[in-house]
């Protein structure tokens, strides 16, 4: 059976392009399916299960998803497939982390610079469907920023850095929820922070792996347990943001 | 001269100490914690005593306004007589301008009519003998008005018989009114400094303001229209005023020799100061000496003397409240000195009725009061206070001066006044800069030079909040020039005169606009125009004014510099979507592999472009941590190496063009050596040191004799890009293969 593969992207010729970099990414048979706005997208997702993915019988594989389409953006689509089982891929023009790491909030896992060349593109796209994302110095920081505040990337928060809170730091904390402890999905572990610190750094995985003492794999795992842990946490907060609006 | 009282404000601020500063006076500008009152205790205090000397007054003005008196006024006639001058009873009307003889009341004791007015009290005539005739007459008058009815005889033989009436309190006249009103707001000036800070000089002032209310509610009764002076005043006023007198000298000596603070008080003075006054003023009262007006009024002088002298002990550098104080009592001795050399001159010419004389000795004792009122409050007096205490300075300095003049040198009295109120002009010119010099203006700086250290300030506090302190120190610093200047960090609720008005502090305001939180707490100034002068309201106002602008300027700047990012944003949005697509579809329909690199390149120059635009700072740590994910990424693809190395003395800020400019020379640099070099290893070293940037890229590629490239778009690109940077940038070959590169960059860290 086909991997099935939906692009969304306006430009037919940036779409074309974009066909050529998937199916020269995978020896699997692949199904392209093309969409030039939102709209597009949605009704095939839907067609293929819908939103949710789960009682799809055929659901998208690999989601590439261009962040500026005619009727809106792509984000938009990003926060509805949250729990969509496909990779999700944000191509955009855009390198810089006001536009990434939104859309990385919005559960992408990863994202590719539709300017890079075409071999540099098939390497990315791959490195990113085994689970290697790539996170540029600037993400790293931003997302350090976004831990560090205890998953509140506003920044106003004063939230100590080690995740260590006092009980009368406590008692005057203003978090909508009680916490006794900080979440989980809110903190880093301590290798985690190591790895983003170096990121933000511009040093390599190979040579954060070498610096740190690990295998590079390892590295990599937590470059991706750290997306995923932003995606959790936006959710949680999106989600605590819909209950204090009262939207749940 | 008087203590002032603490601000009310400035007690009870503190509510922690801190013990940052060293020095005592910046605890004791922003407020000790001695003597908890609450406000309210004293407010009740005021009250009750104000009402207390509102009825004091009431029941005086009730007392003259239920004595009898002759509905009538009589001057003297120029035949050296008394003549009928007004009267409002019709049967007295036609008498106008009729000669008096003597007033018969009805017990048939005839009251001769003598060329004096029989309103003046006695304490400011200077012949003894003349005094007591007065006495003799006042008492005569005092006993005739309580008689059913007098009889006026005139020299034309006629006889009007009147009856003496009560004044009633419509009767009292406007100058009564108004003197016992000033009696009053002494009385309360002396309530408000006794309440504020109670104590040795705060009792001495008020024992000093009494005196003066007793001395203007007696020229009160004495300026009462028509004969019938209060029956129980014949023979106390005179004692009365002597009292008041005496006390008066003897406090004002005794507070200044207390105050300001100072650690030696010499109480041995002020003990011999009011031994002397009270002794002397027992001594005339129970064995009458010759010359006692002489007595009493150089007595006065040397007190006055005295005061001034106690207050040079103190006098000088760093106590401007000392100086000025001892300038009023100066010019307070100074008038009463000439008022007297006047009065002394007139009488002994025979001048002794001229209205000038009584009413030079009223305006002065007005002024003194004047003086006093304004003593405790110079610091946040207002101007309309000062002025009237002026204006009854040079009112004392032009009646003397009148009388002088016609008194030695025979002017007509018309000549006379025209001269002495143009030399109390004059005299009013020259001392009010002497007196006020040390109160107001601010003319320390221009009013041009002003704006400019506020709007350099602003300016500079707009990139530098957390330096708000010291920015604002130094802009009180030119504008007040003070002796000391020192910053605490506790918080005073708004600006304020203290200590005296020896010290300013002023809080640190917050500014609006985002960025890291400015720090709170106060500065504190001490000692005006290097000690020269006190801190008044007007400087407060100056102060509140002057950080009112700082806040709209800074606010003025944010919002422009706000305008200007959010145009910059737009511009780079509208360059990246539009263009930006063009150029990417343009790469895709790209004929060859060589077009493609070209634009590509174009359009990564168009991104760096946009985001420089957009973003408004780049640190120079994230600037290198980006470049080198960059370029290890595009080595990479190719197959080449990197080895990156960066140091740097500091951290700073790059302009929108330093980070453009470096980042794409870098590019440039990068883009050459996988274009043309077909290196395998490349090494980047990025090194700032002391403000100049060093970018050091090496390859181990193809490339030799850099002199003889042609300089293509690339590199003639790089050299434009390190120009317009101010750098250098050379090129030299490697001793076994390539090429090095080396940019030097100096990077100051203004702001674009």
């Amino acid at each position: 059976m086909a991997v099935k593969v939906l692009i969304l992207e306006d430009n037919p010729v940036a779409r074309s392009f974009l066909c050529r970099v998937v199916r020269e990414s995978f020896s699997d048979t692949i199904a392209i399916t093309e969409a030039g706005d939102l709209e597009t997208a949605r009704a095939q997702i839907s067609l293929a299960g819908g939103a949710s993915g789960l009682h799809g019988v055929d659901p998208f594989k690999l989601i590439m998803v261009d962040l500026e389409l005619p009727d809106g953006n792509g984000m938009e689509l990003l926060a509805e497939l949250g729990q969509y089982p496909a990779t999700k891929i944000v191509t955009t023009l855009y390198s810089d982390d006001d536009h990434l790491f939104p859309a990385l909030q919005c559960g992408a896992d990863g994202y590719l610079l539709k300017e890079d060349r075409f071999e540099v593109l098939v390497e990315e796209l791959q490195k990113i469907v085994r689970g290697q994302p790539p996170l540029s110095p600037a993400i790293a920081r931003r997302l350090l920023t976004h831990f560090r505040h205890g998953g509140r990337a506003d920044g106003s928060s004063q939230a100590p850095e080690s995740g260590f809170t006092t009980p009368q730091e406590f008692a005057t904390t203003s978090s909508p929820v009680p916490i006794g402890k900080v979440p989980d999905h809110e903190r880093l572990t301590p290798r985690e922070s190591e790895v983003l610190t170096y990121l933000s750094k511009g040093f390599t995985i190979k040579e954060i792996a070498s610096l740190m003492g690990i295998k590079w794999f390892t590295v990599n795992d937590h470059i991706k347990s750290i997306y995923k842990k932003l995606n959790v946490s936006s959710r949680a907060e999106a989600a605590v943001l819909a209950t204090k609006q009262g939207l749940v | 001269m008087p203590p002032p009282p603490a601000p009310p404000a400035a007690r009870g601020a503190g509510t922690h100490t801190d013990n940052t500063l060293e020095s005592g006076w910046v605890d004791q500008a922003v407020g000790r914690r001695t003597r908890p009152r609450s406000p309210v205790d004293r407010a009740r205090g005021l009250l009750l005593l104000g009402l207390l000397g509102a009825l004091l007054v009431a029941l005086w003005l009730r007392l003259l306004a239920a004595e009898p008196h002759l509905p009538l006024t009589w001057q003297a006639a120029p035949g050296g007589g008394v003549e009928l001058a007004a009267s409002n009873d019709p049967a007295l009307r036609h008498a106008i301008g009729w000669q008096l003889q003597a007033l018969v009341p009805s017990d048939g004791r005839p009251v001769p009519a003598r060329a004096v007015l029989p309103q003046r009290s006695t304490r400011w005539i200077v012949d003894d003998a003349e005094r007591r005739q007065q006495d003799d007459l006042r008492s005569a008058i005092a006993r005739a008005v309580h008689q059913p009815q007098v009889t006026l005889q005139f020299h034309n033989g006629q006889q009007v018989t009147v009856a003496p009436q009560p004044r009633g309190l419509a009767g009292l006249g406007a100058m009564c009114w108004l003197l016992s009103a000033l009696a009053l707001a002494l009385y309360l000036a002396a309530a408000v400094v006794l309440l504020a800070e109670p104590g040795l000089p705060a009792v001495l002032y008020a024992l000093l303001a009494l005196s003066q209310c007793v001395n203007l509610l007696l020229i009160a009764a004495e300026s009462l229209a028509g004969p019938g002076p209060v029956d129980a005043l014949v023979r106390l006023d005179l004692p009365l005023r002597l009292l008041a007198d005496a006390v008066a000298a003897a406090a004002l000596v005794h507070v200044n020799l207390v105050y300001p603070h100072r650690p030696d008080p010499g109480i041995r003075w002020a003990l011999v100061a009011w031994a002397l006054a009270l002794g002397g003023l027992a001594a005339a009262l129970l064995w009458p000496v010759p010359g006692l007006w002489w007595w009493a009024q150089g007595l006065a002088l040397v007190y006055g003397l005295a005061a001034a002298l106690a207050l040079r002990r103190t006098g000088g550098f760093g106590s401007p409240l000392a100086a000025l104080l001892q300038r009023l009592v100066l010019a307070g001795t100074f008038t009463l000195g000439l008022l007297s050399l006047a009065v002394a001159t007139a009488s002994r010419e025979g001048l002794a009725q001229h209205l000038v004389a009584t009413v030079g000795s009223v305006v002065w004792y007005v002024f003194f009061a004047a003086l006093l009122m304004l003593g405790p409050f110079l610091s946040r007096s207002r101007q309309v206070l000062r002025e009237f205490a002026m204006l009854a300075g040079v009112a004392t300095v032009a009646s003397s001066l009148d009388l002088l003049f016609v008194a030695l040198f025979a002017l007509s009295p018309l000549a006379s006044l025209v001269l002495s109120l143009a030399v109390s002009g004059v005299v009013y010119a020259v001392a009010r800069p002497w007196i006020l010099g040390q109160l107001a203006g601010s003319g320390a700086l221009s009013a041009e030079r002003m704006f400019d250290s506020l709007y350099r300030v602003a300016r500079e506090l707009e990139q530098a909040p957390e330096q708000a302190g010291r920015q604002l120190a130094g802009l009180l610093r030119e504008v007040f020039d003070p002796l000391e200047v020192a910053r605490t960090p506790r918080v005073v609720p708004r600006i304020q005169v203290a200590a005296d008005g020896s010290t300013l502090v002023v809080p640190i305001p917050e500014l609006p606009g985002p960025g890291p939180a400015a720090p709170t707490g106060a500065i504190v100034l001490r000692f005006a125009r290097r000690g020269r002068r006190l801190f008044t309201l007007e400087d407060q106002r100056l102060a509140e004014r002057m950080i009112e602008q700082l806040r709209r300027a800074v606010a003025y700047d944010r919002a422009v510099e706000h305008g200007r990012t959010e145009e910059r944003t737009r511009i780079a949005q509208d360059l990246h979507d539009d263009i930006g697509a063009r150029l990417l579809t343009l790469m895709y329909k790209a004929p060859n592999s060589e077009i493609e690199e070209y634009i590509r390149h174009t359009l990564q120059d168009l991104k760096t472009l946009t985001r420089g635009l957009a973003a408004s700072n780049h640190r120079l740590s994230h600037a290198a941590a980006e470049w080198k994910a960059d370029i290890t990424q595009r080595l990479n693809a190719t197959g080449c190496d990197l080895h990156w190395s960066f140091s740097a003395d500091r951290d700073l800020t790059l302009t929108v063009v330093q980070w453009s400019g470096l980042t794409r020379v870098l590019r440039e640099l990068v883009n050459n050596i996988i274009t043309h070099a077909q290196a395998t290893q490349v090494e980047i070293h990025a090194h700032f040191d002391r403000g100049r940037l060093t970018l050091t890229v090496s390859d181990d590629g193809r490339g030799r004799e850099p002199q003889a490239w042609s300089h293509g778009l690339g590199l003639g690109g790089v050299r434009k890009r390190v120009k317009l940077l101010g750098g250098q940038v050379q090129w030299v070959e490697r001793e076994q293969r390539g090429i090095r590169c080396e940019v030097t960059v100096g990077l100051s860290s203004e702001r674009g």
